[in-house]
């Protein structure tokens, strides 16, 4: 049979066999993101023939991607990551079903996302969206196999697997302040790595071979060739019920912290408002508007006392992320009235050139 | 002599990526975390901390040895 031939190679390991290769095609695996770790996942797990894969990305592929995103043809600018991941798959392996989901993971959807897959693989690139995937895993009771990295170094462990230790239980801090690709830079190869470490998790779980990382973190350093694994223990303090869930996520993400540069651009003026750039000084597009100041995002702990808590203030970065967390910040320590701008400086920028808005 | 290993944005604000420290008196875990930060102001900067490859509480009163390694980890967040 020509699934056999496909499989050979691998069948033929005495550790897999056809017993393991069908445990891989009845396996249903959730790739979250499908970034610089998703585009080295994916075609792994869908080579290896994993019966089923589900892709949720809601970005379009950009130029700036291409670099590290090393499934993406140049001339998919523009596209859905998750249809072009989809079908990049398919081509290369048209014997397993794969699905995109071209939408954003939120609370809403994660839940009834999960259900319908057997391992999560978080290959995203922020740390509030970890926490929501750590969460839902525990609702549905999944594995979550997570990766990430920071510039040359990366991180991979297994999260949820067989009642094991979760991400709250490495990293119980949720208000973090941690850069992503785009504002730490990255090279392809160190996605690749954590990427593919990921998808060897993956395998493992479904095989039942060797030691998968459950309880462990693994640090590797692409530029020393270093890696060492941490131990972890699970913590009770953080289970989670789905009615912990609900009542977390609904009342987060009802609380919009973010706005629409479009519907502020008349008190860009105003002495009443403050606009507040968390980006670094060496950073442009510049955004100079009057009744504005900056302080970047690391020095915004230390500087606190040049805000006034019951200013309105809205708080820009590059793209939104760091907004995100500096607005999060602020609240934390008692500002009332705090918003992040929506899509950072970039949105801004793009609005003032175009000449609707005069500074 | 205790050796203390630093990853991601934790090591970009200590500039190096291990020092070994001496401390002539005992010295818990808890209060070598608080001279760390003297030092480096981590401030907003978020980690966990091990000792000898495992996560411990970073409000340990554990004592530190002259063997002993110890790690700040970081989140990361790239994708």
């Amino acid at each position: 049979m020509n699934t056999d031939k496909r499989y050979n190679r691998q069948i033929i390991l005495p550790e897999i066999g056809t017993e393991g290769q069908e445990k891989l095609a009845n396996a249903k695996v959730l790739v979250i993101g499908a970034g610089g770790l998703g585009a080295s996942i994916l075609p792994y797990l869908a080579a290896a023939g994993i019966g089923e894969i589900g892709i949720v990305d809601h970005d379009v592929i950009e130029i700036s991607n291409l670099h590290r995103q090393v499934i993406y043809k140049t001339a998919a600018v523009g596209k859905s990551k998750a249809e072009e991941a989809k079908g990049m798959v398919l081509e290369l392996n048209p014997e397993i079903k794969v699905t995109a989901f071209a939408e954003k993971l939120s609370a809403k959807n994660a839940i009834s996302l999960f259900e319908k897959y057997d391992i999560i693989v978080d290959a995203t690139d922020n740390i509030s969206i970890k926490y929501l995937i750590n969460d839902a895993c525990l609702v549905t009771n999944k594995p979550m196999v997570y990766g990430s990295i920071f510039r040359f170094q990366g991180q991979v462990s297994i999260f949820n697997y067989q009642n094991g230790p979760t991400y709250r239980c490495l990293y119980p801090d949720e208000k973090v302040n941690a850069l992503n690709c785009e504002e730490a830079g990255v090279i392809g190869i160190t996605v690749g790595i954590i990427g593919m470490l990921q998808a060897n998790e993956v395998l493992k779980m479904i095989l039942q071979i060797g030691k998968v990382l459950n309880g462990k973190v693994l640090v590797y350093n692409i530029l020393n060739n270093e890696q060492q694994k941490y131990d972890f223990e699970k913590s009770s303090e953080f289970e989670i019920s789905k009615e912990d869930f609900e009542k977390k996520y609904n009342s987060s993400e009802n609380q919009n912290a973010e706005i629409k540069f479009e519907l502020i651009w008349n008190e860009i003026s105003s002495d009443e408002v403050l606009f507040l750039d968390v980006r670094n000084n060496d950073e442009s597009p510049k955004i100079s508007l009057k009744n504005q100041i900056q302080i970047p995002l690391m020095n915004l702990e230390r500087e606190i006392e040049k805000l006034d808590k019951n200013q309105v203030i809205y708080v820009f970065c590059q793209s939104g992320i760091r907004s995100k967390i500096a607005v999060e910040l602020l609240q934390r320590l008692q500002f009332k009235n705090v918003k992040g701008i929506e899509g950072g400086a970039l949105a801004m920028k793009k609005l003032l050139k175009d000449d609707k808005i005069k500074v | 002599m205790i050796e203390v290993k630093y990853f991601g944005a934790v090591a970009e604000k200590t500039k190096c990526e291990f020092e070994k420290l001496s401390f002539s008196e005992e010295l818990s875990l808890q209060k070598l975390l608080q001279n760390l930060e003297e030092k480096y102001q981590f401030e907003s900067l978020t980690f966990s901390v091990a000792v000898n490859q495992k996560i411990v509480s970073k409000a340990s009163s554990y004592t530190l040895q002259t063997t002993d390694v110890v790690a700040l980890l970081p989140p990361f967040a790239g994708g």
